[in-house]
């Protein structure tokens, strides 16, 4: 235990020494919602029920959830295959220490700032734009938020396995996600979406997660266990392939 | 030597890469509390045999045991005994020393303090630095540190001075000598045939996967035994003119070579020719080879 302690401490330090990374994972996200809100914050939406509510009970859950896959998914695979490839991990796996160590060590460390992440989201969103979650809803959202960043971690460490150099790790990452932020709801409403990439988008990892954080802020419509589960699916997919693929020692060993 | 267990024990180590014999029956044993070097040029197979005892890579042929357990199939309480540094790796520069080696100290059972590691390696004026801000020996000298923490019983250390300038090189020794001061076990892996003769007890050098000398220091110099008496030739003289000697001379360079059994009397022969002509034989000297010559020797370098 008080291995694991040190390992995420250590872990977590290191996170907040790199600019570039706390740049990205943390105040980029932020830097999108507060100038989507000054673009379209005044626009309302019509949802599939036919309820009209204002666009940033969209964008507040959508950039928490592009803030949690910053931090599970890009930062996460950054720094593992950054880890990996400079020799860190082989020097540890030459020490008593477990294997699952590391592994926990990434996941904790980006569980912590994925719930950092909601933290700000949820009082930027409550002070700034007048956007609140119910009591009720708090806990379907911490823990919406949980599986997701787990998921995500999963799929992380997925492409951390598939990725061969450190300087690939960047460029991959933005590659996998962005696209996906732009058919997935973060950056635009599903609901102006060509229903074909609508389709297509529902089954891809990015779009259940959005959904799931979503209904927390707009339970209009039913609870949506479809995604919740794909969600999961996604992430044993990740967890399959990343075992399956995984190194310890640098490509060129 | 039969009260202790010797700390490696290896006979037969074979390693293939493909059709390539990197590792090819090497037989080696290092005692407890000894500073064993290996010595070879790059692509000798040094860093496989080294990591092939510290359990990373799989061998194809042969026994090994180190401190009483094959690599093979030894888990984490054989790991807590030992250090390791790899010819290739860098602590995470974002952490400072004191954090860096703290966070090793919790992997082992049984660790030394911090500080305690920190005043070993030399490190006390760059404890609270992060690691990447170290010049390339501070750097170096945090591995070690890292290697120690867990109170090892036997080390690896992996070319631990590729790169340094002397100054460094000098500091890094100190920190060996010390371990050995611990009764520590090390073993060393270098292309630096001084690094060899200062610190280590006994000396392998590899040569295609196959050890082609072993030895102490001493022991290994006895093995070109020759004198070699040097000097450059004088202008406007050739080779032939020169009196005969014991060994025949060579020329290399301007400078003239004769390596030789009987220096005493070659030397005489050489200076009453000189002196009877009015010459001065310009920088003369008269040396035993050092060990880095054995070695260039034994590896298969030319001279």
């Amino acid at each position: 235990m008080n291995m694991l302690v040190e390992q995420v401490r250590a872990d977590l330090l290191a996170f907040s020494r790199r600019p570039e990374t706390l740049f990205f994972t943390v105040f980029l996200p932020v830097i999108f919602l507060v100038l989507f809100e000054a673009i379209f914050g005044g626009q309302s939406v019509t949802l599939a029920g036919g309820d009209v509510i204002a666009q940033s009970y969209l964008q507040v859950p959508a950039f928490m959830v592009m803030g949690v896959i910053s931090a599970s998914f890009v930062a996460l695979s950054i720094t593992v295959v950054n880890r990996r490839e400079t020799g860190i991990f082989k020097r540890v796996r030459g020490t008593p220490a477990p294997a699952w160590l590391l592994i926990a060590g990434q996941v904790v460390t980006s569980l912590v700032i994925a719930l950092l992440m909601v933290i700000v989201m949820l009082a930027l969103g409550s002070f700034a734009y007048g956007v609140r979650v119910e009591i009720g809803h708090l806990p379907w959202l911490v823990a919406s938020v949980l599986v997701g960043a787990i998921a995500f971690s999963c799929l992380g460490m997925m492409l951390a396995a598939l990725t061969p150099s450190t300087e690939a790790a960047p460029p991959l990452a933005n590659v996998v996600v962005l696209p996906l932020y732009f058919i997935s709801g973060v950056f635009v409403p599903v609901e102006s979406l060509p229903t074909w990439l609508g389709n297509i988008a529902a089954l891809l990892p990015v779009a259940p997660f959005v959904k799931v954080a979503t209904w927390a802020y707009v339970p209009a419509t039913t609870m949506p266990w479809r995604s919740l589960g794909l969600l999961i699916a996604w992430g044993a997919i990740g967890l399959i392939i990343a075992s399956w693929r995984f190194r310890w020692t640098p490509r060129r060993d | 030597m039969q009260s202790m267990p010797a700390a490696i024990s290896v006979t037969g180590l074979i390693k293939r890469y493909g059709d390539h014999q990197v590792v090819d029956g090497v037989d080696l044993e290092v005692q407890q509390g000894e500073v064993f070097a290996f010595l070879g040029k790059n692509g000798a197979g040094k860093t496989t045999t080294t990591e092939i005892l510290e359990g990373y890579r799989t061998r194809d042929g042969g026994n090994v045991s180190v401190i009483g357990e094959d690599p093979a199939t030894a888990g984490a309480e054989w790991r807590a005994k030992l250090g390791i540094v790899l010819q290739e790796s860098r602590p995470l520069g974002a952490l400072t020393v004191k954090e860096t080696l703290r966070l090793f100290a919790a992997y082992f059972p049984n660790p030394h303090t911090v500080d305690d590691v920190v005043r070993l390696v030399g490190l006390e004026e760059q404890i609270n630095q992060r690691a990447g801000r170290l010049s390339g020996g501070q750097v170096r000298r945090l591995d070690v540190g890292i290697a120690l923490i867990g109170r090892p019983e036997l080390v690896f250390l992996d070319e631990p001075t590729t790169g340094f300038d002397p100054e460094a090189r000098r500091q890094f020794w100190d920190v060996i000598s010390g371990l050995r001061d611990l009764g520590t076990t090390v073993f060393l892996t270098t292309h630096y045939m001084d690094e060899a003769q200062v610190l280590a007890d006994r000396v392998a050098v590899l040569r295609d996967g196959k050890i082609a000398a072993l030895g102490t220091p001493a022991e290994l110099q006895a093995l070109r035994g020759d004198v070699e008496i040097r000097f450059t030739l004088p202008p406007g003289l050739e080779l032939a003119a020169l009196p005969a000697l014991s060994s025949q001379p060579r020329l290399t360079g301007g400078e003239v070579r004769v390596e030789t059994t009987a220096p005493t009397a070659d030397l005489a022969v050489l200076c009453s020719w000189a002196e009877a002509r009015g010459l001065e034989l310009p920088a003369l000297t008269v040396e035993r080879p050092t060990l880095e010559d054995v070695f260039l020797a034994i590896s298969g370098e030319t001279t």
